[in-house]
């Protein structure tokens, strides 16, 4: 059997709590979410943890809860499959819902959680895109208070978050998505499941509800750089005008500026730069058709 | 350190000490010597590990055993009643669907989490949930066929 090796356990009931003992344990200690991620590094001695600290005793860490004007706060430990299932989140933010249900599998999204995702901070994640695209803002808490930030400003690098030790997400917060809005994610992988992203791209797209012009534009991708980041030339390029094909292929190329993938065992820096120009290609377009079909989707 | 945990396996209530580092399927295996739950890869890809934590398929090679603290936890050997099989077991028997069995338990498992909430799954429906389950030998359509005669639908009823 694959075994872990011993390390210190500890259940806080409270966040202080959990916020004390991550400053005490120091470097070595860990935070405990899903475990799908963190108990596969430490089984193949990626890692060697002195500490796990099980965040799952402390209340209220777990909810999806809508909002005032369909906006929406997700608990940091809510799983991935909660997300993926949840009839509000299908509704009000169909890119979430669909994002979610791409990872893993079924079994792994029934342990795995939201801020386990984004606290592992790993270039190839499918949820940062579609989370960054949509405006989401992150809280923290910590030893020095609760403090919220845009979600693209927690990735530091490959593995490495801009928390502050002793720091713990507790919350997403989404706004609601406005009304001629679409937003796609897409994903190319070896294989359709349990695989990880090779290229990741997630574009949402507000039309004017007169002109059909682009009035707000977001790309971010995945797996195209050391974190998940946003495309900002290719943002600039969908707002410089009309939305036509030449158009779409000129942001998508400029996507390709915006990344910097590299060439590993998976596929190489340039296919991948290739790839990135097809998917957001193909999400613009998927954004835009749910944009012009006015039901938020 | 140990840590003391209550949990129901299979309906049966227990109170016991666990290593923190020990996952639910070193628990279960070890400890309560149900071993009808397998390790294949042990990294959460294969899912030959997969039992029913609250009736929902999880990696039990991902998950340490101190997290059922309080939660109910069905394994294979949980399906049985009062000496008469589980339709779905009774459906792989006649069906074929078992080869070398290895990841029988677990495909049995997601197959009894799907029907619960959805008895007259599709086949399509049937494969999404079996999707996490890795069969070496190969098995699938039979597997599926299994699981599609337990749903009340015909083999090749449907979309393939």
């Amino acid at each position: 059997m694959k075994r872990l090796k011993p390390f210190a356990y500890f259940e806080p009931a409270t966040l202080a709590e959990a916020s004390k003992i991550l400053v005490g344990q120091g470097s070595g200690s860990y935070l405990l979410a899903g475990g799908t991620d963190l108990l596969v590094r430490m089984k193949r001695g990626e890692i060697r943890p002195s500490a796990l600290i099980n965040l799952k005793r402390i209340d209220g860490l777990s909810r999806i809860e809508p909002k005032v004007e369909k906006s929406l706060q997700i608990g940091a430990l809510t799983t991935i499959s909660a997300l993926e299932q949840s009839s509000f989140v299908q509704s009000a933010y169909p890119v979430l819902a669909e994002t979610a249900g791409l990872l893993g599998s079924l079994s792994i999204r029934n342990l795995a959680t939201l801020g386990g995702n984004i606290a592992r901070a790993s270039p190839a994640s499918d949820m940062a895109p579609a989370l960054m695209v949509l405006r989401t803002r992150v809280s923290v808490d910590g030893p020095e208070g609760k403090r919220e930030f845009p979600l693209e400003s927690i990735f530091a690098g490959p593995g490495r978050t801009t928390l502050k030790v002793g720091e713990v997400i507790t919350s997403f917060f989404v706004p609601k998505m406005a009304a001629h809005s679409g937003a796609a994610y897409l994903r190319l992988g070896r294989r359709e499941g349990m695989d990880c992203a090779l290229v990741g791209v997630a574009v949402l797209l507000n039309l004017s509800a007169k002109s059909g012009d682009v009035q707000e534009a977001r790309i971010a991708l995945a797996s195209v750089a050391p974190v998940p980041i946003r495309a900002r030339k290719a943002e600039e390029e969908l707002l410089s005008g009309a939305l036509t094909e030449e158009r779409i292929q000129k942001v998508a190329t400029a996507a390709a500026f915006d990344s910097l993938p590299v060439s590993d065992m998976r596929a190489s820096s340039s296919y991948r730069k290739e790839m990135l120009k097809v998917l957001t290609f193909r999400a613009i377009e998927q954004a835009r058709d749910l944009a012009e079909g006015g039901n938020n989707r | 350190m140990k840590v003391l945990i209550d949990l129901t396996v299979n309906g049966e209530a227990y109170q016991i000490e666990v290593e923190p580092q020990t996952t639910l399927l070193e628990f279960l295996r070890n400890q309560l010597h149900l071993t009808g739950t397998k390790e294949g890869c042990g990294l959460g890809d294969c899912g030959t590990c997969i039992v029913l934590v609250e009736g929902k398929p999880v990696n039990s090679c991902l998950m340490l055993a101190v997290d059922a603290k309080r939660r109910g936890v069905i394994t294979i050997e949980g399906l049985e009643a009062n000496g008469q099989l589980h339709p779905l077991q009774q459906s792989f028997l006649e069906k074929g669907a078992v080869q070398c069995g290895f990841c029988t338990p677990a495909m049995i498992l997601s197959a009894k989490s799907l029907l619960d909430k959805n008895p007259r799954a599709s086949e399509m429906e049937i494969k999404e949930a079996l999707s996490g389950v890795l069969c070496r030998c190969g098995s699938y359509k039979k597997i599926i066929a299994a699981v599609l005669a337990t749903a009340g639908g015909k083999e090749e009823r449907n979309e393939i």
